[in-house]
């Protein structure tokens, strides 16, 4: 090895080490603090945001039970918001049944007892929403949805229970961000034979309902 | 009736007047802008846009939407996605946990509704179950199912062992005791009030699939025996498709 080369292998190894030592102790002493930063650690907590994603609500209207006339109606619903535009729902709705043309007619033997007229259903449904907007003045505007639902229950009348099938529309409103203003059509379907053969009957119901998310 | 309406529209008033918080969070927008929707579905109009280095309040949360309070004081709803882009006070990466595969392993409370055959004729079925570990849960249901002649209520109580929790698609086995009562349609049977209660065991195999943020499918086998007062046991077998949401 030259004379020339060895002395220059002899003095890298002395600089190295003093170079790292110096690259070391420089990233070791951190110039000190101006300011002492007092930031309150306030990370996102899921448990702090309010979720509303529950809507609960009372609803009045009427319903026209096939055969016996047209009622009031009365009921009460939840529903849970799965998504943007898919909801699942459960509603329990009460009427009293009418009388039959033939029962007012004739003037003859009713075919139910009172007990027999009381029009009870819940139904567990699944509804897909299309939002929009709904202007009622040109200035004046609110959020709204129109909305799709089909689902099955049961319907108490005429002393037996039955298998109903629903399939509704309806039209939200909401008011505010948690007040909704709905207007629903409902189609109940069962299979009944209080009046003769077993037969489906279809029993319209249309309601008007306010409800608040929670 | 009437009165349990407003007793039920009181409460959720009151509900909604306590869910005023004061926690709330603040974020700085990090992506070059962020709509701002009138409401929180896509379908709703974008009314503001939110520049990068904005910092909005983060009101509350509906579905996979944040309604947000811009610092004009004005308030729209954002999406998730755009939430999990701002950063928190701190400069970190704002996080939004959503429902994951991880969370359906550790949920504690399931409810469910499910539509199925009860021995060929249709049932109605709603449950809650609760679970105490990862592979052991409790389940309370009760099931409608309207036959031609009569209508079957049955409230069953079962433990369910999930085999492996942290599968996607996780099979789970159970057994359950409870009651059926069986009541003869009233049009059929005139004299009516032959009302039936019995006793059931049930044997039951299933699968959870996960679907994604916190709901699940859920298929069912179930095999009864109905323990009768007459000679003979009655074995049913029961099929379910369900829809469940887990907490």
């Amino acid at each position: 090895m030259e004379p020339w080369f060895r002395s220059f292998l002899l003095g890298l190894l002395l600089v190295t080490p003093s170079a790292f030592s110096q690259q070391t102790s420089s990233t070791r002493a951190t110039p000190p603090m101006v300011i002492e930063p007092k930031v309150e650690r306030r990370d996102i907590n899921e448990a702090d945001i309010d979720t509303e994603d529950f809507e609960i609500g009372v609803f009045f209207g009427s319903i026209s039970i096939e055969d016996f006339s047209n009622s009031s109606l009365t009921g009460l619903r939840l529903t849970y918001h799965l998504t943007e535009s898919v909801f699942t729902e459960a509603s329990y709705g009460v009427a009293e049944g009418g009388q039959t043309s033939y029962e007012i007619l004739s003037g003859g033997a009713p075919f139910l007892t009172d007990e027999e007229r009381e029009y009870s259903y819940y139904d567990l449904s699944l509804g897909y929403r299309f939002s929009g907007e709904t202007f009622i003045t040109q200035n004046w505007v609110f959020n709204s949805d129109f909305y799709l639902q089909a689902g099955a229950g049961n319907t108490e009348f005429g002393g037996d229970d039955r298998m109903t099938v629903t399939i509704g529309a309806g039209y939200r409103l909401l008011l505010t961000d948690w007040l909704v203003l709905r207007f629903d059509g409902k189609d109940q379907i069962f299979d009944s034979e209080i009046i003769g053969p077993k037969k489906t009957t279809h029993n319209l119901a249309f309601s008007l309902g306010l409800s608040v998310f929670f | 009736m009437l009165r349990v309406f407003l007793h039920l529209s009181l409460m959720a008033f009151t509900l909604l007047s306590s869910q005023v918080r004061a926690d709330t969070a603040e974020v700085q927008i990090s992506q070059a802008f962020v709509n701002v929707h009138t409401g929180p579905a896509s379908g709703y109009p974008v009314f503001q846009v939110i520049e990068r280095g904005e910092w909005v309040t983060v009101l509350k949360r509906r579905t996979n939407w944040f309604k947000v309070m811009l610092g004009n004081k004005q308030q729209g709803w954002i999406t998730q996605a755009d939430l999990n882009q701002t950063k928190n006070i701190t400069g970190e990466k704002t996080q939004i946990k959503e429902g994951s595969l991880a969370n359906f392993a550790e949920r504690d409370i399931e409810l469910a509704i499910f539509a199925g055959t009860f021995d060929s004729v249709n049932g109605l079925s709603f449950a809650g179950s609760w679970v105490w570990t990862e592979n052991i849960a409790t389940e309370l249901s009760y099931t409608q199912a309207l036959g031609d002649f009569s209508k079957n209520e049955l409230l069953m109580l079962r433990i369910q062992h999930s085999m492996f929790p942290e599968w996607r698609l996780s099979p789970y086995l159970s057994l359950g005791a409870g009651l059926v009562r069986t009541t003869p349609k009233a049009s059929l049977v005139q004299s009516g009030d032959e009302v039936r209660n019995s006793d059931a065991l049930e044997l039951g195999l299933g699968a959870r699939y996960y679907l994604n943020r916190n709901f699940i499918i859920r298929l069912e086998y179930k095999n009864l025996l109905v323990i009768t007062d007459r000679d003979e046991q009655q074995e049913l077998n029961q099929w379910n498709l369900g829809f469940a949401v887990f907490f």
